[in-house]
């Protein structure tokens, strides 16, 4: 069952979890969704980080947590929550520590980690059933490292690793398909430019057990080309124009949060970024229009299926 | 040997600043050594870019401790205590700052040991063109160097781009180059240092300390309020208490750094100390009740 | 107490259910798993309460274990050979993290060729990660530092892991009489775990395991983990010395066989040390003046230790258990920057490479070995390294050689 969630955004929560003063870029949309779920989980949760971006926000003796925070290594944050929240469990049962002492356990990991190396521990700490939340802030690309093309990097997009005149040539790998095969107990795409559906899909999470993802498009000024004014109105294009479905995965079934109505030509969200200027060009004409059939594929079979 | 040391904020083309003359010291026949160095921080956050030049082999390595010539492409670093952007500024430090402000001013609110030059603000300049205009001026104070060699520098540093933005940055650091003219010379090569009557480093013997102070972790919450974020900014957003109508809440929902709070009023509220300016609250107020406006204007609006 | 006949692997279960561990990050391979079995079976008899987790690789295993110790929990885990290298990023990690976690290596060598039999590459690859590192030699002394090595762990001024080393096979699945202590001796000698400040709980925050982004203040954190380590020395002597008041077995940070009046010593780390201390014994019945010089403790080296020990000797045999192609021996190398500049140091320090991937060395060949640093005290000058290899191995070698070519002709292959 998915609750219904806030209807207006001055529902939201005004007091705020992380503190200001990170060093991440400014219109960061992965920190953008992080400040969302930290807003709505509070205070007694522990972060457990893979490598990226966002390993930036703990640089000693600065952290925003007001809560706890663990740094591990690119491959294994999945396996790191698992340690801190059996250790957790083990002093509970021992009675060591209260009810009140305990914490939720939140992987954070951008897509490099969580669709490449970090797949592995992600799939296993699925199949243990472990309870924890998981946000992957996925701005399409290695963006700690100057944006080149990841697992996560969307066809055509020009990447640091794919300059050619068609950009990248892989596909986008799905993460929500991936997630959802191993029969989670949750998982949700977002993204900030839509806070309400952000907000109740954080809170559907919140209030189950188990493995759950939040996968959550991070626009990036800096990776994707264009002014940090321009994030939310980018991710707003992305669910507009399709290329984003909002979406969850709960028992065994997914459902759409959000059919775009009438559905934007993906051209518009292409036009809106750096990354994508050579797709507009006459010669990509082909690669474009293979592109919009593509999204237009996904929803008529969404449709079908409805 | 010239020690050369260029500060400003991601996303100003101070790397290739560096670049430029560096290359530009290169082709006027000296030997080179220059590399950009950024720590953690991103677009608006400080990072700086040095060059070592000399007429013999260049064997020293790293970040220049005292340089002789210091480029500042943006006054605000200075009210970052951690930017370290007058670090190991002597007497015989020259000092070039890029604002638009008269000397007077500055040199009344730096009081440097060493000389104070001033490059001004051009028309047309925008941010992304701060590093070749700072490579122009900085280039107008070395003798070894001249327009020509700034020119080659700049083309062959940029081949990359179109001829437009080429052209333009051209333009920007010859009208720099011209600026200064009257400085030639005014940088002097620093001899290094003598292995006869140093100063002796102030080693000690590290004791062992408990893993609870010794491990690097941070037992308290929010410190990064330190960090005055707010630095980073090049233009401020400000909100037009006639237009805003109140509702607060889409500024500040979106804000992805959340320093917009809602006063006793319910009136938005901005946290200028932390606010790195995405403008993403201006882009998304319906009521355009927030513009746009460059820092050292606002700061000058603040002091009068 | 108990006397029973237990493998290497028994006796290190033995050590974690002693040490009344919460927490088994999991992962097999052989030759260690006997370990998380062992354990496991008592965890499923409600003999030990603990929670088991099988994690998918060594990686994950040690984040696991790393992070639950900064949660504020006993974490035992064990892994061999490939696993401590595919782990090793999370070694020094966990290490930097300053997690108080007991960790057992059953040394095997390394691939390639892949193999299963013991040498000391493995755990020498990680000699740097940070970890603590105790090596052993008998059964007992597996299960008896499994526990002295939770006590080093978690001294207030070490705080760091410990590695415990035994061999695969020679210790691993080899049966030896072990002296159990008994549950109420082991709580004496190792109290419950005390957190301390690093742990996670609701209203205390913390952020471990940041980011460290100015060489001076990374350089202070590494050398705290450095000078912590180097505690560490003083620590186990003191723990060692409440141990054997304990339980009667008394282990110094080197074993010393008749080093006390010998001329030449050999030193070796691990249980094919035992064969040493045999040659040893008999060539003391020959009349020779030869000692065995065994180093438990690895990380922090016994520095201090080892010159005393050496001081005055003629010829020292340094045999080395694994191979640092380009290089030679690890143990070589690290006594050779021991005793430099000490001024009685031996003037002859031989250096033998042997018993890689679980190959024989014969008392022959340590009587070989002690001939050879004799004449070479005699001439006044160092023997060049030696690789341990036979004649009759080289032809037993040569007709594998001949199969294996073989095979690719039968193919149709072309011989070159």
């Amino acid at each position: 069952m998915i609750p219904p969630g806030r209807q207006h955004l001055r529902e939201l929560p005004d007091r705020h979890c992380l503190a200001a003063g990170t060093p991440l870029c400014a219109g960061c949309g992965g920190l953008a969704a992080l400040q969302a779920v930290c807003d709505l989980l509070g205070e007694k949760t522990v972060i457990v980080n893979a490598a990226g971006c966002l390993t930036l926000l703990a640089a000693y003796p600065s952290t925003p947590f007001r809560g706890s925070w663990l740094y591990t290594a690119m491959a294994s944050a999945p396996a790191g929550a698992q340690g801190v929240r059996d250790g957790l469990d083990i002093l509970l049962d021992k009675g060591a520590i209260g009810t009140e002492e305990n914490l939720e356990v939140l992987v954070l990991a951008g897509d490099g980690s969580s669709g490449g190396m970090g797949l592995s521990a992600t799939s296993a700490a699925i199949d243990r059933g472990l309870d924890f939340l998981y946000l992957c802030y996925d701005n399409e690309g290695y963006g700690n490292t100057g944006q080149q093309a990841s697992a996560a990097t969307p066809r055509g997009a020009r990447t640091a690793t794919s300059r050619g005149p068609q950009g990248h040539p892989g596909a986008k790998k799905d993460l929500f398909a991936i997630w959802a095969a191993h029969r989670p107990r949750y998982v949700a795409t977002v993204t900030a430019a839509e806070p309400l559906d952000l907000a109740r899909k954080i809170e559907t999470a919140r209030n189950l057990s188990g493995p759950r993802l939040l996968l959550a498009l991070a626009p990036c000024p800096t990776g994707w080309g264009y002014e940090p004014a321009e994030g939310v109105a980018i991710g707003r294009l992305a669910v507009q124009t399709g290329l984003w479905p909002l979406k969850e995965y709960v028992d065994g079934r997914v459902q759409h949060s959000k059919i775009p109505q009438p559905r934007l030509p993906v051209r518009d969200y292409f036009a809106s970024q750096g990354r994508f200027a050579h797709l507009l060009r006459p010669e990509n004409e082909q690669l474009l229009a293979a592109l919009q059939d593509e999204t237009d594929r996904y929803w008529q079979e969404v449709e079908e299926h409805a | 040997m010239y020690r050369i040391r260029f500060h400003g904020r991601g996303g100003q083309g101070l790397k290739r600043a560096g670049r430029i003359l560096g290359t530009a010291l290169f082709r006027a026949g000296l030997e080179v050594q220059d590399a950009p160095r950024y720590g953690a921080e991103r677009r608006g956050a400080p990072i700086f870019a040095y060059v070592r030049a000399s007429r013999s082999p260049i064997h020293e390595r790293g970040v220049i401790s005292c340089p002789d010539l210091l480029i500042i492409a943006d006054p605000h670093l200075l009210a970052m205590p951690d930017s370290g952007v007058l670090a190991g500024a002597t007497t015989r430090t020259v000092v070039l700052l890029h604002t638009g402000e008269p000397v007077s001013l500055w040199r009344e609110r730096l009081d440097l040991p060493g000389p104070l030059l001033i490059l001004p603000r051009l028309p047309g300049e925008e941010e992304r063109f701060r590093g070749a205009v700072c490579a122009g001026g900085a280039a107008a104070l070395l003798t070894e160097l001249d327009e020509g060699l700034l020119a080659r520098a700049i083309s062959e540093e940029l081949a990359h781009l179109s001829a437009e933005l080429i052209m333009t940055s051209l333009g920007l650091a010859r009208a720099a180059h011209a600026a200064l003219a009257g400085e030639r010379g005014i940088v002097r090569q620093e001899e290094p240092i003598s292995a006869a009557g140093y100063k002796t480093p102030a080693w000690l013997t590290l004791a062992c300390e408990e893993a609870a102070v010794s491990a690097p972790a941070i037992h308290a919450a929010a410190t990064s309020e330190l960090s005055q974020t707010g630095l980073w900014r090049g233009k401020r957003p400000v909100i037009d208490p006639g237009r805003c109508r109140g509702c607060w809440w889409l500024c500040a929902t979106f804000c992805p750094e959340r320093v917009i709070a809602v006063d006793a009023n319910r009136r938005p509220r901005i946290d200028y100390g932390h606010c790195k300016g995405c403008l993403i609250c201006l882009r998304q107020c319906p009521h355009h009740a927030i513009s746009a406006v460059p820092e050292e204007e606002a700061a000058r609006e603040e002091k009068a | 107490m108990t006397r029973t006949l237990l493998t290497g692997n028994g006796a290190a279960a033995w050590g974690a259910r002693l040490a009344r561990i919460d927490y088994l990050p999991a992962f097999p391979i052989t030759p260690q798993t006997e370990i998380i079995e062992t354990l496991d079976g008592w965890i499923e008899q409600q003999e030990l309460v603990c929670r088991l987790v099988t994690l998918e690789s060594e990686h994950s295993m040690l984040t696991a274990a790393g992070a639950a110790a900064v949660t504020g929990v006993r974490v035992f885990t064990a892994t061999s050979s490939q696993g401590l290298l595919y782990a090793t990023e999370m070694l020094y990690t966990v290490a930097g993290w300053r997690a108080p976690l007991v960790l057992v290596n059953v040394s095997r060598g390394l691939s390639s060729p892949i193999t299963l039999e013991p040498d000391h590459n493995d755990v020498l690859a990680v000699r740097d990660c940070g970890f603590l590192q105790l090596h052993c030699a008998t059964c007992q002394e597996v299960l008896d530092s499994v526990l002295i090595a939770f006590r080093l762990a978690e001294h207030p001024q070490v705080r760091l892991p410990v590695l415990v080393n035994l061999d695969g096979f020679a210790l691993s699945f080899t049966r030896e009489p072990v002296e159990i202590p008994d549950q109420s001796t082991a709580d004496r000698f190792l109290p419950p775990f005390r957190a301390g400040s690093l742990r996670f709980r609701a209203g205390e925050p913390l952020s471990a395991g940041v980011a460290v982004l100015d060489g001076s203040t990374y350089s202070y954190f590494r050398y705290q983990a450095h000078l912590a380590s180097l505690q560490g020395l003083a620590a186990y002597e003191k723990i060692a010395a409440e141990f054997a008041a304990l339980c009667g077995r008394h282990y110094e940070p080197l074993e010393c066989h008749r080093c006390e009046d010998a001329e030449i010593v050999f030193v070796m780390i691990g249980s094919f040390a035992t064969k040493a201390r045999e040659a040893v014994d008999r060539l003391r019945e020959a009349g020779e003046r030869v000692g065995l010089l065994r180093p438990r403790l690895l990380r922090p080296l016994p520095v201090a230790h080892l010159r005393r020990a050496l001081a005055g000797k003629l010829g020292v045999a340094v045999i080395d258990q694994n191979l640092a192609p380009g290089r030679g021996g690890v143990l070589l190398t690290e006594l050779a920057a021991a005793l430099h500049g000490s001024p009685d140091a031996p003037p002859v320090l031989a250096g033998y490479v042997g018993g890689l991937g679980g190959r024989e060395i014969s008392s022959e060949e340590f009587f070989e070995m002690h001939r050879e640093v004799r004449q070479a005290v005699t001439r006044g000058e160092n023997p060049p390294p030696r690789l341990l290899f036979t004649g009759e191995e080289l032809r037993a070698v040569r007709k594998l050689q001949q199969v294996a070519r073989a095979d690719r002709l039968g193919q149709g292959g072309e011989q070159r």
